[in-house]
């Protein structure tokens, strides 16, 4: 029973808010993509060049801003970069984007070693982690108080990110060209607006949200960077994408579920579970919503039909 | 001699421009140490001394060779059927694991008996852990991509857990951090080149690949599953069985895998390491990719990939540039040949354009000609 305790407690929420953060971030962008009509795979690389370039901007200049400022930028040129060969280009998004994730790898570990001398990992002290916040009244209320207090500033952006998304996307004439361009590009083009021009701008906000992602990752969640630190966190957040059928608020479900069972393997571990194998539960719990989904959607499409 | 020739001519624009993006994938990375404050030209060269160098560094490039053309095959089976396995990581690690474990079980017994085991370990398992993702892709239309994915970092996890000091198959041999027990010196394939990594794996890579070639070039079922992966609706009319070709191909994508599993170890590394692979199948990918999963194409490329990759590593050791180098060169690669067929296409227009304006000033009946 105690070791229950030990497991389920104010900790494990507090750490699927700290974990889903980064995958709800990058999820953002990666269903504006999906709106769009490019399937986005791409994206792990896109945060882990966000999260070098935070931690190298924050390191150089002592700033944390400047570091997702930073990181915002390379945000916006991957995603122009990507667009380019996705949509000017017409090469496949598949390959493209495995090709991102390869060239990013490589990049941030070669930076890292011309710039900073290292391999592997780069921690300093000289890294400006970004602030937390912390709210008085909320020290009143027993639980949601030790819960929603000293967080990255990031888990509390997100949430208003989530909601400008849905925003944009539902309430504004961008966001429903953007929907139009994926859907039904050519009755797009008829009205006058171009769909690549859409999908070019999707790109780029995906590429933005990326950027937020990977400075939450190397600035808020940690205070260093390592080598391939995204660990597939933008495939996860794919997966997230596809279960939450790219609609906002249905993607940030997806993407806490993901955070709890993540949080619930770290927690695991303080029980003694090896983490090794602990590590193992976001992803086959991935696997798993993405099967109970698919499997759900076709039951329901046969009941609609008898 | 005259078929080869046929078949350079036909497919020149493509070996035109694969050609160019090398050149241009060498010259930015070039341009990349230069900026970072190294000489290209020594780092260049140290990549070729640590290719050519000897013939131990030589054997390590062909080992190297193995292992990209193998996982680029083994991506390009699937690929050409219509699914894409991006788990051959994990079917590696785990195909791996079941070899060298089988092997430590049956310390003692017979190679005759011990080694062919061993193979069959390596493919059931790495094809087992392929059929998986296929079967959810085809009857339920779940993701392959996603779920080989993370079927990846589940196996590596899982074959990390065995071997941990916490697992049930750490070795107890002092000295050695986080492997498995040796397979017996016994089992083990012989060295070629002494104190290199090639082995007689050679042999057995050269027949898988020979035997994807053949099926995929020259039989009915290559056929098949090319017809599947262009038009899964037209092989479904023609009445072709598309859901087992689909599937059956990506078991063969995971068996070559779980085999490349087996020969790192058997090979040169003797024990499973939790670092048996980094990220190689990926790299085998990116060949695939490159080469139009063509299987002749992915055997010469996977060459040229290895002289890079090995080369990089020495040059990281000899001159400090860092190795990873070696995937920003095959990134750059990918992003050129990918946009290839567009690129040229837009060269090509321009070329003709600019030839039209200077016929235009030159001559009058050259315009007539270029308007055709």
């Amino acid at each position: 029973m105690e070791q229950l305790f030990d497991v389920f407690n104010v900790g494990l929420l507090q750490n699927t808010l700290r974990t889903a953060t980064p995958v709800i971030l990058a999820a953002m962008g990666g269903l504006l993509t999906e709106q769009a009509g490019i399937m986005n795979i791409g994206m792990d690389g896109m945060i882990l060049v966000g999260a070098f370039v935070a931690v190298a901007f924050s390191f150089t200049a002592s700033s944390a801003a400047l570091g997702v400022l930073a990181a915002v930028l390379s945000g916006i040129v991957i995603g122009l970069f990507f667009a380019l060969f996705v949509v000017k280009l017409k090469s496949d998004e598949f390959i493209i984007g495995m090709a991102l994730n390869t060239f990013a790898g490589g990049l941030t570990v070669y930076l890292l070693r011309s710039i900073f001398g290292v391999k592997g990992t780069f921690s300093d002290a000289g890294i400006v982690p970004l602030p937390t916040v912390h709210l008085d009244f909320l020290d009143k209320i027993p639980i949601l108080g030790e819960l929603l207090n000293d967080n990255s500033i990031f888990v509390y952006l997100t949430w208003g990110l989530v909601f400008l998304t849905w925003l944009f996307l539902y309430r504004t004439p961008y966001g429903f060209w953007m929907r139009a361009a994926g859907e039904h590009p050519e009755s797009l083009a008829t009205v006058g607006v171009n769909p690549n021009r859409m999908k070019f701008i999707a790109s780029i906000m995906c590429g933005v949200f990326c950027g937020f992602a990977g400075a939450h990752l190397s600035l808020g969640y940690l205070t260093m960077f390592t080598e391939g630190m995204s660990s597939s966190r933008g495939f996860i957040a794919f997966a997230c994408v596809i279960f939450g059928m790219a609609n906002p608020p249905k993607v940030f479900g997806a993407a806490l579920l993901f955070g709890f069972l993540d949080a619930l393997g770290l927690r695991l571990q303080s029980v003694g579970v090896p983490s090794d194998l602990t590590a193992i539960v976001p992803y086959a719990a991935t696997v798993l919503m993405l099967v109970y989904v698919v499997v759900n959607a076709d039951r329901k499409k046969k009941r609609g039909k008898i | 001699m005259n078929k080869l020739t046929e078949t350079l001519k036909k497919n020149r624009t493509y070996l035109t421009s694969l050609t160019l993006s090398i050149l241009a994938a060498l010259v930015i990375g070039g341009i990349l140490m230069a900026v970072t404050g190294y000489n290209p030209f020594e780092g260049y060269a140290a990549m070729l001394k640590g290719v050519f160098g000897s013939a131990r560094v030589f054997g390590n490039t062909l080992a190297k060779m193995l292992t990209l053309c193998l996982t680029g095959l083994a991506m390009a089976v699937c690929a050409k059927a219509g699914l894409f396995n991006v788990g051959g990581e994990g079917q590696l690690f785990l195909g791996g694991l079941a070899a060298t474990m089988t092997g430590v079980f049956l310390q003692g017994a017979s190679p005759f008996i011990a080694v062919p085991l061993a193979f069959i370990s390596a493919a059931v398992v790495g094809g087992f852990y392929a059929y998986i993702p296929a079967v959810l892709k085809v009857k339920l239309n779940v993701s392959e991509v996603i779920t080989t994915i993370m079927f990846n970092s589940i196996a590596i996890y899982l074959c990390a857990y065995l071997i941990s000091s916490s697992g049930p198959w750490a070795t107890d041999d002092s000295g050695v951090q986080g492997g498995s027990e040796a397979v017996p010196e016994l089992f083990r394939f012989s060295q070629i080149i002494p104190r290199s990594n090639l082995s007689t794996a050679i042999i057995y890579s050269a027949i898988i690949a020979f035997l994807c070639w053949y099926i995929m070039q020259k039989t009915s079922i290559g056929l098949e599953m090319k017809v599947t992966g262009e038009n899964e609706r037209f092989s479904f009319f023609a009445g072709l069985p598309k859901d087992k070709l689909m599937i059956w191909s990506m078991v063969a994508s995971g068996v070559i895998c779980g085999l490349v599993g087996m020969f790192e170890v058997y090979g040169y590394q003797a024990r499973f390491y939790s670092t048996i692979s980094n990220e190689f199948y990926y790299d085998g990918m990116l060949v695939a990719m490159i080469m139009n999963y063509n299987p002749v194409g992915i055997i010469i490329m996977s060459f040229f990939f290895a002289v890079i990759d090995i080369g990089a590593n020495a040059m990281e050791f000899s001159t400090g540039i860092s190795g990873e180098l070696s995937d920003i060169i095959f990134a750059i690669i990918i992003f050129l040949m990918a946009a290839e067929r567009e690129l040229s296409r837009v060269v090509t227009n321009g070329v003709r354009r600019k030839k039209r304006a200077a016929g235009r000033k030159t001559a009058a009946p050259a315009e007539g000609k270029e308007g055709e």
